[in-house]
């Protein structure tokens, strides 16, 4: 049976870059497959998808070998508009892909294209809306919408023109955990109904692991490793153990450190198969070190920032924040989580003055905020947004992070040495002389990190630093921020992302329902929460109270 | 300040708990826009009313008929609960309309009646009583333009224009529709921009007006980088989605017409007939100069009296009857 879709030998580079973005790839696609495509940041996941529907090499342009068999349909030869009904992809901005201004317009587009006729396009809408759960917003604006929402609907107008390749590039990536669950849920019940094979792009390995039937991880441009996903976990353990989901990660180490052979060597990639296979094995693990006791935390330095009694938001009848007390020390690592619309994002508008409180105050060393215009307080607390391009505005990196010097008013050798320091903080010394909106989307963080912080403020803040990130800039990231706490910077980071909080923070903060659910050292707050908490606490809460992390446990053998 | 203990015992309810109150406000809005007065009508139904108003606004050259115009307006934009969106329309024609207040009587030159004089350099300046009227009228016929534009822009949402524009360009309707979209992200792009660099320490706001426009040059640059990033991506998701094939059919939603449609449109088209019967003949000549006609004399013509009766039944009567119905 000739295959779904076939590439050949493919090699891509893009306009204006040397290096290339595929390089001899040589794959091929059954149906009702579902193919987890792994990779870091500039690996090639996205031009591989995009290649798949004839975007590659026709909209982007650049030169192009190999071929590309889509149903039989060599992509050199049919432009991706003619490929639509066959290869549908969903990006991953959903701000960006679409077009129309309703949900039903919007999922309409496509099928209006594909010259359905209009009882057709009519039934197809209808059903690609329940089958998201979609039905009640048929009517509604997409600028109402929110992130998740959206990509739902990208998602279902992409599922309505019932393609045979669905090819989604990293649809979770804006999106918080509960819509993540929901849209690849979604997309598990869609491999299941409709017999279609999917490509998923995805970073979040522990989220889509266990909804694979194959797994790619590409490296470079090339393909490093296909195969099953057992498969994939056993050569992951071996040669890219960060690629692996927390639990896989801790049984991997188990496999690597001398095994008994009578053992099983099945590798879990949920905290569900790990409970069964926990259950099988000789010997449990065990703690390194005793979890911290509740209520311990590191002792915090000097006040950086006291928030009293702050009420923000709107309407005033019914704001986002409702009294909220905080108080945070020099050298203070925090992870400030909670769900979409709990007010995290309001509370970081309010810790530099870009948003004034309804009532109470936020005091920045000792001086209360109202009194600062925001740039002054700039000197002192840099907040760096969920956007990184928001932040260039000049032609290289070395005048971005100049440009914040000379704004903050530092002249002289002050100014030269802090450049100089951001720039070996962030090693950035091969960019310089770059546009920072040509860089990588990890390379464009780490300068708009550099542009914020380089007047090294007291206060740090970081809102989603970690959305779209692969495992190896998030470790990166990670380092970062600790080593900037322990230089005596107080840091705070947004984040939905609970393995990252747990490696990472002293401290986590909790919002909901308008104010503080919870403050604590971070193994006090993570530990035992549903929502809140690690693979491998989820799989020994009743156990080993209080880990978080597998590094933190040992299986009794030395491992490699 | 730690709290004592972690107080997570019920995320399921927590998440309820934080999740409610954007979720109420976007709930109104999840079945679309609430729609009142003509933005409740069927599409075609608004369109006849507004290209009704907008072919008087070009017919009529009375300052009272055109003030009678512009009473109408408002009530439908009002009626229709969209008056704050008009708001920029409305700010915009009245500024144009000063100007012209202010400009027109300076070089209008066939009144009679003198009522200022002056010698400025090579002008002789003669205000005359005529100009300031016609001045007064033209600006009064801009306004009545304007503002049917404003109706049909904030009346008509993106997609029952795109329906409307799409049997008879397509395109011409997407462009439309994507320059409606885009709007309200761009102006989100420019906030983050512009937060983006206050929270860097740059002062955008102080100073001189010249400073401010300064400190604001390098964010249009990003600005424009970021919205023609958004143009390509855009471009991009309509190509994988099939835009340009051939073969493309138009869906419409299959909305209905109602007894209020109809009356509507059957109004609307009366008072179109009446206008270019008047128009044709002579009914509602006006003329400024060099006296001016008497300004009562046309409104007790007979066609103008159908045209307005038939206005003020499509505006007015026929969104108020439509409300009160629907509340009951």
């Amino acid at each position: 049976m000739a295959p779904l879709a076939l590439l050949d030998n493919v090699s891509y580079t893009y306009p204006g870059r040397s290096a290339p973005a595929l390089r001899n790839v040589t794959l091929q696609f059954g149906a009702a497959e579902v193919v987890l495509v792994l990779g870091g940041s500039g690996s090639g996941k996205s031009t591989l998808l995009r290649a798949l529907n004839g975007l590659v090499p026709h909209f982007h342009g650049g030169s192009f070998a190999g071929h590309v068999l889509v149903a039989g349909k060599d992509t050199r030869s049919t432009r991706p508009k003619d490929l639509a009904g066959i290869a549908g992809l969903v990006f991953q901005d959903p701000e960006n892909q679409a077009v129309m201004t309703t949900v039903e317009r919007e999922i309409a587009f496509g099928l209006e294209n594909l010259g359905m006729d209009a009882q057709m396009i009519t039934r197809l809408v209808e059903e690609s809306l329940i089958s998201l759960g979609l039905s009640r917003l048929r009517r509604a604006e997409l600028a109402t919408l929110s992130g998740g929402e959206l990509q739902k609907v990208a998602l279902a107008a992409v599922i309505a023109m019932q393609p045979q390749l669905l090819l989604l590039d990293e649809p979770t990536s804006q999106l918080d955990p509960v819509s993540s669950e929901e849209l690849l849920a979604a997309v598990r019940r869609l491999a299941e109904d409709t017999g279609a094979t999917i490509l998923l792009a995805e970073h979040r390995v522990e989220r889509c692991l266990h909804l694979a039937t194959r797994v790619i991880y590409m490296e470079d441009g090339a393909v490093a490793a296909d195969g099953e996903p057992q498969w994939f976990a056993r050569w992951a353990a071996e040669e890219r153990r960060e690629l692996l989901p927390p639990v896989t990660r801790l049984f991997a180490r188990r496999l690597n450190g001398h095994l008994p052979q009578a053992e099983p060597e099945e590798l879990p990639m949920t905290v569900k198969d790990a409970r069964r296979l926990l259950d099988s094995v000789s010997q449990a693990p065990r703690l390194l070190h005793p979890a911290p006791p509740a209520g311990l935390s590191a002792p915090a330095g000097a006040s950086v920032l006291e928030v009293r009694g702050l009420v923000a938001g709107y309407p005033p009848d019914d704001p986002v924040l409702d009294h909220v007390d905080l108080a945070l020390g020099a050298g203070e690592l925090v992870a400030l989580m909670g769900e979409n619309g709990a007010g995290k994002s309001t509370l970081v508008r309010h810790l530099n003055g870009l948003a004034r409180p309804l009532a109470g105050s936020v005091r920045l060393l000792g001086r209360n905020l109202s009194d600062l215009s925001v740039a002054e307080a700039a000197r002192d607390c840099a907040v760096l947004g969920q956007n990184p391009n928001a932040y260039f505005v000049r032609e290289t990196v070395a005048e971005e992070i100049d440009y914040t010097l000379q704004s903050l008013g530092i002249t002289g050798v002050e100014r030269a040495r802090l450049a100089s320091a951001a720039v070996d903080e962030l090693d950035l010394h091969q960019l310089l002389d770059r546009n920072a909106r040509d860089l990588s989307g990890g390379e464009r963080t780490r300068v708009a990190l550099a542009a914020v912080a380089c007047a090294e403020p007291a206060l740090l803040v970081l809102d989603e630093p970690t959305r779209g990130m692969d495992p190896a800039h998030k470790s990166a990231l990670s380092s970062l921020l600790r080593r900037w706490a322990a230089a005596g910077r107080c840091v705070i980071v947004v984040t939905h992302d609970v393995e990252f909080a747990a490696r990472t923070a002293d401290r986590v903060v909790v919002l909901g329902n308008g104010g503080v659910l919870a403050d604590g050292a971070v193994h006090e707050v993570l530990h035992g929460s549903l929502f809140f908490s690690t693979q491998v606490n989820r799989l020994f809460r009743h156990t080993l109270p209080g880990v978080l992390n597998e590094d933190e446990l040992d299986w009794g053998v030395s491992p490699q | 300040m730690h709290t004592e203990g972690a107080l997570l015992e019920a995320p399921a309810a927590t998440s309820r708990g934080v999740v409610a109150a954007p979720a109420r406000r976007r709930a109104r809005w999840a079945r679309g826009r609430p729609r009142y007065g003509l933005a409740r009508l069927h599409p075609l139904a608004a369109l006849a009313c507004i290209g009704a108003l907008l072919a008087a606004g070009f017919v009529l050259a009375n300052p009272v008929q055109l003030a009678g115009l512009l009473v109408l307006e408002m009530a439908a934009l009002a009626l229709s609960r969209r008056l704050r969106e008009a708001r920029p329309y409305l700010r915009l024609s009245l500024y144009i309309a000063a100007f012209l207040i202010v400009i027109n009587p300076l070089f209008s030159r066939g009144g009679l009646d003198v009522v200022w004089r002056a010698h400025l350099g090579l002008f002789d300046l003669a205000v005359t009583v005529q100009g300031l009227l016609f001045g007064l009228g033209s600006a009064l016929r801009l306004c009545v333009v304007v503002w049917a534009f404003a109706l049909y822009n904030v009346v008509l949402d993106a997609d029952d224009q795109l329906a409307i524009m799409s049997s008879v360009s397509f395109r011409s309707g997407l462009v439309v529709s994507l320059a409606t979209r885009l709007f309200p992200v761009l102006s989100r792009d420019a906030a983050r921009i512009s937060d983006a660099q206050r929270a860097r320490g740059v002062e955008l706001d102080r100073g001189r007006r010249r400073d401010r426009v300064a400190a604001r040059l390098p964010l249009l640059g990003a600005l424009l980088t970021q919205s023609l990033e958004r143009a390509t991506d855009v471009a991009e998701s309509m190509e994988a989605r099939g835009y340009g094939r051939r073969g493309r059919r138009a869906w419409k939603r299959g909305r209905r017409w109602h007894a209020a449609d109809v009356f509507t449109a059957a109004a609307a088209l009366v008072a179109a007939a009446a206008l270019v019967c008047g128009l044709a003949l002579g009914a509602f000549r006006f003329r400024f100069f060099p006296l001016l006609d008497n300004p009562w004399s046309t409104l007790l013509d007979p066609l103008w009296l159908i045209a307005a009766a038939a206005l003020v039944l499509t505006c007015v009567v026929i969104p108020l009857v439509t409300e009160s119905r629907w509340r009951r």
